[in-house]
């Protein structure tokens, strides 16, 4: 009798065990089904921003999402490292390549658009500036630590001039207006809007991207996502880039009503967001993976050389303290996320 | 051993000190923790001794603490001269302390990054915003200290220069300033570390110089070497400042006699 | 001994008038200097702007936020990081009061922070703590905090020997001397201590919203100057320094209420 109710007893305890774990199990896979994601993101004019108004990156990743807005792609890397932060969009590939070479632990894992001419020298009509060495003596503007600020050290550079030449002043885009509507600057490195403003208020262009971009100065913008969570939510991940590649499908076939979204959910009027997209060079998801730029999973592309490139300018400029070789960076790349978003 | 604790308190300093660096070592080195974190010792060192070797992107070290300290005694120095003869004035009238106290109440609490765009949009991105940053900053302290030096002044006194016949300028001069001079150190002490603690938002505007921005540009691209020597030297300067200022305190207060 | 210098001629509503004049004649001179272009323009936005940005606001919030919870969230990281700092500055330093060896062990740590810019070590504690409302919180918490501990400390210090023998000499225990001898002598200077701690957290929650920020006044007036909006940068401006006086006088009116023998012998 007692050893029947002693049976008895441990299988109702297995039995009872057995319940729990599998009645656990469910929540926990739900738990993990509806991950929140911590996305680092810029208020800028591009097709990222109807992704998010429209909901397509909550909806194409199965993910609550947290926008955390970045002032830089330095706050990128710094919620990198804390990991307060799972992806960073929009983040220059300055800032990506100082992240690789000091071993934050994050992946490229897309472009967001390769910059082109949309960051730009500008200058004052007035000053007539048409050669390199007219920039002597000049004060030009560009916020520290940027795309622009790569580009612009990369022009003084590539035409011998010395920061004793050319003074070089560190401020934000909002501040570049203002300085330059005093007459405290003469030129400025800079993107849209604050670009836009210089123009229509007695700018001009000084065309600098072709020759840098040719002499291995190419900036671009970029997706990363941190190696822990891209391990734990790969298909998260994969359903972000889906939800960019549907994005840019839209503004590809619609690029009137693309705007008129971009703009309101930027804070600017449509000619406006429509002007500014149109200078970006938005690489579709497809033709990230060729070798022009990222490559394919075990077929690396050419963009890993450029961040080579900019990792060691960055050192020259002691930002970082040392910068990887080739390999480093072709590894900093994962684009198998990208590859499964556009299969 | 408790007993030659409490003779030579500095040797518990000493091992508290040696604590601290311990751990960080131990962490670092034993990488618990890391190095884009907190940079180990030596590499702290490292970066220490480069800045002071090669400087940092233009000037040299020292160029960058001269330039601070240049900006934050410009900003003191205006701030709590004119602050405390507006304070004074306003101690010893009543009309003008109503005139002007909503003003600098309103100025006193204010977060100084708040105002720091109005500044640069009136002022441009030179020296000119810094220093009037700084200024604004030791401003209503040293206001409020002077006038609450004069109002705080013995009452007995007063009269008792008055019954001697002195005139309302010599007992300005003889009974009020010297009796408000302890509270116009407290306040300019107080201010000083209100105008330090600004420098960095000052450095900020168009920053390309200045142990402030030094910090903050190192910090871009998390040169933890960099930002953590930069913020021990500031701490280190913050420290001489302030001392300096007790031994001033100490000297002309002590001088004016009570 | 104090006593006012002048004696108080003034009646309170004629203060209090002259002050009213004095903001209304700046406010006027505010409103001329954009209305007859003595400013260029673009450069302030008049009184009405700000008004009608703070009914705009009101309404429909900024970019998400509303002003109610910009203004609660300014006022809440202020106040956290001042409780943080102060829960751990007033025991500690009424502990340093009374033991050499911990102010030994411990003082040197507090006077380190003490002259730190609060800014300056802000990128490292996002690194360590994240880009949310802890960064941020701890930023204010160590602002507080040795502000508050040296105050404590040197109030402990300045209580007179003579009050503590005397209670000694009736016999009195250890405890008993702090909680009723050296407590009430300390409170005052410590309360002191705690409204210029509670003004340098308040001085900095503005410094904490400048990275990684999504709300509060002081995100408010960095956003909206990316997008030279000087009508909410004004707007923010008035409104931090109305919450500031605002602190500062509920604190002085609570420092007069419970610290009732200040200045008593």
């Amino acid at each position: 009798m007692v050893e029947q109710s002693v049976i008895g007893r441990r299988r109702v305890m297995a039995g009872a065990t057995g319940l729990a774990l599998a009645a656990a199990l469910p929540l926990r896979r739900a738990r993990a089904a509806t991950p929140t994601i911590n996305i680092g993101y810029f208020v800028e004019t591009k097709p990222t921003m109807i992704a998010k108004a429209q909901g397509w990156f909550e909806e194409m990743a199965a993910a609550k999402i947290n926008w955390i807005e970045m002032g830089s792609g330095a706050q990128i890397n710094a919620g990198m490292v804390g990991g307060s932060l799972d992806i960073g969009m929009g983040i220059g590939s300055s800032p990506s390549a100082a992240g690789i070479s000091q071993g934050i632990p994050y992946k490229v894992i897309a472009m967001l658009d390769n910059i082109g001419p949309a960051e730009e020298m500008t200058v004052r009509a007035s000053d007539n500036i048409k050669a390199p060495a007219d920039f002597k003596g000049k004060k030009i503007a560009t916020p520290f630590g940027s795309t622009s600020h790569f580009r612009l050290m990369g022009f003084l550079k590539t035409n011998g001039l010395s920061l004793s030449d050319v003074t070089v002043l560190d401020l934000p885009p909002e501040q570049i207006v203002a300085a330059w509507k005093r007459g405290d600057i003469d030129g400025a490195y800079v993107w849209s809007p604050a670009k836009a403003e210089l123009l229509a208020d007695g700018g001009a262009v000084y065309e600098t991207y072709k020759e840098l971009d040719a002499r291995g100065y190419v900036i671009a913008d970029l997706f990363v996502a941190r190696n822990a969570f891209a391990k734990a939510h790969g298909m998260a991940v994969t359903g972000i880039l889906k939800a960019y590649g549907k994005a840019l499908d839209l503004y590809q076939s619609k690029p009137d009503e693309a705007a008129a979204i971009v703009g309101k959910a930027a804070g600017v009027s449509t000619e406006v967001a429509a002007a500014n997209l149109k200078e970006y060079d938005f690489v579709p998801l497809r033709e990230q993976l060729t070798s022009q730029w990222l490559g394919s999973p075990g077929k690396p592309g050419a963009f890993a050389a450029e961040l080579e490139h900019t990792a060691e300018f960055l050192v020259g400029q002691k930002s970082i303290r040392r910068a990887l070789k080739l390999p480093a960076y072709q590894k900093g790349i994962d684009t198998h996320y990208l590859e499964e978003a556009v299969a | 051993m408790i007993g030659l604790l409490h003779r030579r308190p500095w040797i518990v300093t000493l091992i508290s000190i040696a604590a601290v660096v311990g751990a960080w070592a131990g962490a670092t080195y034993g990488g618990l923790i890391s190095d884009l974190l907190l940079p180990t010792p030596d590499e702290l060192w490292d970066g220490a001794a480069d800045l002071v070797v090669n400087g940092y992107k233009g000037y040299s070290l020292g160029a960058h603490i001269g330039l601070s300290l240049l900006r934050v005694g410009l900003g003191f120095g205006l701030g709590t001269i004119l602050g405390t003869l507006l304070g004074l004035a306003m101690g010893m009238s009543e009309v003008l302390d109503a005139l002007a106290a909503p003003f600098i109440e309103f100025l006193r609490p204010l977060p100084q990054l708040a105002y720091l765009v109005l500044l640069i949009i009136w002022f441009g991105i030179g020296e000119t915003p810094k220093i009037v940053l700084l200024f604004l900053a030791a401003l209503p302290v040293s206001a409020i200290a002077a006038r609450d030096g004069v109002r705080n002044v013995s009452g007995e006194r007063v009269r008792a220069a008055q019954s001697l016949g002195a005139n309302r300028a010599q007992i300005f001069l003889h009974v009020v300033l010297p009796s408000a001079l302890g509270e116009i150190f407290i306040g300019a002490r107080l201010s000083i570390g209100i105008v330090y603690a600004t420098l960095i938002a000052a450095e900020m505007i168009a920053g390309a110089s200045g142990i402030g921005w030094l910090i903050l540009d190192a910090g871009r691209f998390l040169r933890s070497d960099y930002v953590i020597a930069g913020v021990l030297l500031i701490a280190a300067m913050g420290i001489a400042l302030d001392r300096g200022l007790l031994l001033l305190q100490r000297r002309i207060v002590h001088w004016a006699g009570k | 001994m104090s006593g006012q210098a002048e004696g108080g001629t003034m009646r309170p509503w004629s203060r209090y008038g002259l002050g009213c004049l004095s903001v209304l004649a700046a406010l006027a001179l505010w409103q001329a200097a954009g209305s007859f272009r003595l400013v260029p323009a673009g450069l302030l936005a008049s009184p009405a702007q700000v008004v009608a940005a703070l009914i705009d606001i009101s309404r429909h919030g900024y970019r998400g936020t509303s002003l109610g919870q910009d203004i609660a969230a300014t006022l809440a990281r202020a106040l956290a990081g001042f409780l943080v700092g102060s829960a751990v500055g007033v025991p500690l330093g009424l502990w340093m009061g009374t033991s050499r060896l911990t102010t030994a062990a411990l003082d040197w740590i507090v006077q380190f922070l003490r002259p730190l810019p609060p800014l300056s070590f802000l990128v490292l504690l996002m690194l360590w703590l994240g880009t949310g409302n802890l960064a941020k919180v701890a930023l204010l918490a160590l602002t507080a905090f040795p502000i508050v501990t040296s105050a404590t400390y040197a109030a402990v210090a300045a209580v007179p020997q003579q009050k503590i023998q005397a209670a000694q000499s009736l016999g009195a225990s250890r405890a008993q001397i702090f909680a009723h001898v050296l407590l009430p002598a300390a409170l005052p200077m410590i309360s002191t201590g705690l409204r210029i701690a509670l003004a340098a957290a308040f001085s900095t929650v503005v410094a904490s919203e400048l990275m990684a920020g999504s709300d509060g006044l002081g995100w408010m007036i960095f956003s909206a100057s990316q997008f030279l909006r000087n009508d909410i940068i004004l707007l923010g401006i008035i409104l931090l320094g109305i919450l500031g006086m605002g602190l500062n006088g509920l604190l002085l009116r609570l420092d007069h209420r419970l610290i009732h023998w200040r200045g008593r012998e």
